[in-house]
């Protein structure tokens, strides 16, 4: 199988090296795997019989590369021209309108390639389209790591609870806000001492909207609620109160009552994003910047993912939609 | 619907089996049944019953057939099950306001005030709610919350 990175950031990067370093590993599902181009907003790199991980992993910028680099060369040209079975895509998450995932995985699963993603845009902004298409081109659709990072809870329910419906689900989905009331919580500290603290140890952005006002978890609502819910919903729909207005007086008036303060998002009748109580021996409450993911069904009941939802962890999960990819097309031959 | 019945019963054989008929041919379920023997009271004793009933309406009817058997109804009350609710507000408010708010069958059986005067002003309340109102209640403290700019935060 001959695959493509598309967006080689610090995702793109990551999966490049685990590619490389766990060869072995892929070997065992496909013993002809090569990864053929690399891209990002600079141009990118093609080599018709396979990259040369280790020499990628060396470079500083894909210009690095050498007489393979295409300065200026689009990604839109890479997916046209690679004839890849495969696609990572890994572009930056931009939620207003999907951008450039939705035009990249579009073209991608209309040319009949498989499709991975970490990227939540694509997904919160036209999640319908995109799996639709899939549909269409008898491809594979997988975005694992857009939700609680590496805690698999798509391939959970894909692979351990196809019988099951998903009644309801409420998670704690974002790390960065889970580490800051955490913090709250513990060392009693403000909210705005922890963010900077969360700042300066690079968990949080500088612009800390996207976390804190509960943005990054709405988004991780509406593809949980549509991929896990069969739901049609959108950013909008949600009902969304980020941590902002949550004082130290509050975090420790719930803290004598054994609750932690947890940003936690929910789907059921509603769909809401917003400051819950949660009783300290209750499953969701995780701390730090773990995350957890609490699935209510009709035949299993209740079952809770814990795990870390963001950062280097995550590559596990784009790494493992790679690999099931690889696991199909090779029953399937 | 359960009801808390206690019936007065002569302390002789038959009689309890007697109460029992107009219950059941009223649609009544009878969920438990504690007779009190050790506690003869001039000559009756006391019977305490949990009863689940379709409606209202099947009790009425098993109180009025009880009595024409002269049998004393000592105490008769819907069994209201209740969940205990738990939540802070964030934010000055009025609590005066919050306080007077009247839910049915709803109390307050908890009340912490933090920093009352000040912008980081919180309350923690522990409500005693109808398990078929939370949703109402909840959705009710939520339009206050907003009116008084405060943050709600409900457990999950």
């Amino acid at each position: 199988m001959k695959a493509i990175i598309v967006g080689f950031g610090f995702m793109g990067r990551d999966l490049a090296r685990v590619l490389h370093e766990k060869s072995d590993v892929v070997a065992k599902f496909d013993g002809k795997f090569k990864v053929v181009g690399v891209s990002n907003s600079k141009g990118y790199i093609y080599e018709k019989k396979g990259l040369d991980l280790e020499k990628l992993l060396k470079t500083e910028a894909l210009s690095d590369y050498g007489k393979s680099f295409n300065a200026g060369g689009s990604s839109l040209e890479l997916i046209e021209k690679s004839g890849a079975d495969l696609m990572v895509e890994a572009t930056l998450t931009r939620i207003q309108d999907g951008e450039p995932g939705v035009t990249f995985i579009k073209e991608a699963l209309g040319k009949g390639i498989h499709v991975v993603t970490p990227n939540k845009g694509p997904l919160v902004v036209a999640f319908k389209e995109l799996t639709a298409s899939a549909e269409k081109s008898g491809c594979e659709f997988l975005y694992e790591a857009t939700v609680a990072g590496a805690v698999p809870v798509f391939s959970l329910v894909r692979e351990c609870l196809q019988g099951d419906k998903v009644q309801r689900i409420s998670g704690i989905l974002n790390g960065t806000t889970n580490y800051i009331l955490s913090k709250m919580y513990f060392e009693e500290t403000s909210f705005e001492l922890a963010l900077k603290e969360a700042q300066e140890r690079r968990i949080c952005e500088r612009d800390s909207t996207y976390d804190v006002d509960g943005i990054d978890a709405t988004c991780k609502v509406v593809i949980l609620a549509n991929a896990l819910m069969k739901r049609n919903v959108k950013f909008g729909d949600v009902e969304r109160l980020g941590i902002r207005g949550i004082t130290q007086e509050a975090v420790s008036l719930a803290k004598k009552a054994n609750y932690a303060i947890k940003l936690v998002g929910t789907i059921d009748g509603n769909l809401q994003v917003a400051p819950k109580l949660v009783p300290i021996n209750h499953p969701l409450c995780v701390h730090g910047t773990l995350n957890a993911v609490h699935l209510e069904t009709d035949l299993a009941k209740e079952i809770t993912l814990v795990g870390y939802g963001a950062g280097k962890e995550s590559v596990s999960a784009v790494f493992n939609d790679v690999l099931t990819i690889l696991k199909k097309t090779k029953s399937a031959a | 619907m359960k009801y808390d019945v206690t019936l007065a019963l002569a302390d002789k054989p038959g009689h309890l089996l007697k109460a029992l008929e107009p219950i059941a041919k009223n649609g009544g379920n009878i969920i438990s049944i504690i007779h009190e023997r050790e506690k003869p009271a001039e000559g009756f004793v006391p019977v305490s019953l949990v009863l689940d009933f379709p409606s209202k309406w099947n009790l009425r009817k098993t109180i009025d057939d009880l009595k024409a058997l002269d049998v004393a109804i000592i105490k008769s009350e819907e069994i209201i099950e209740t969940t205990t609710v738990t939540l802070i507000l964030i934010g000055k408010m009025d609590l005066k306001k919050l306080i007077e708010t009247k839910f049915e069958n709803t109390r307050i059986t908890g009340f912490e005030v933090s920093a009352p005067s000040s912008k980081e002003a919180c309350v923690k309340m522990e409500l005693e709610v109808p398990t078929n109102l939370v949703e109402t209640v909840l959705g009710e403290l939520k339009r206050i919350s907003k009116e008084e700019n405060a943050i709600l935060v409900s457990s999950v």
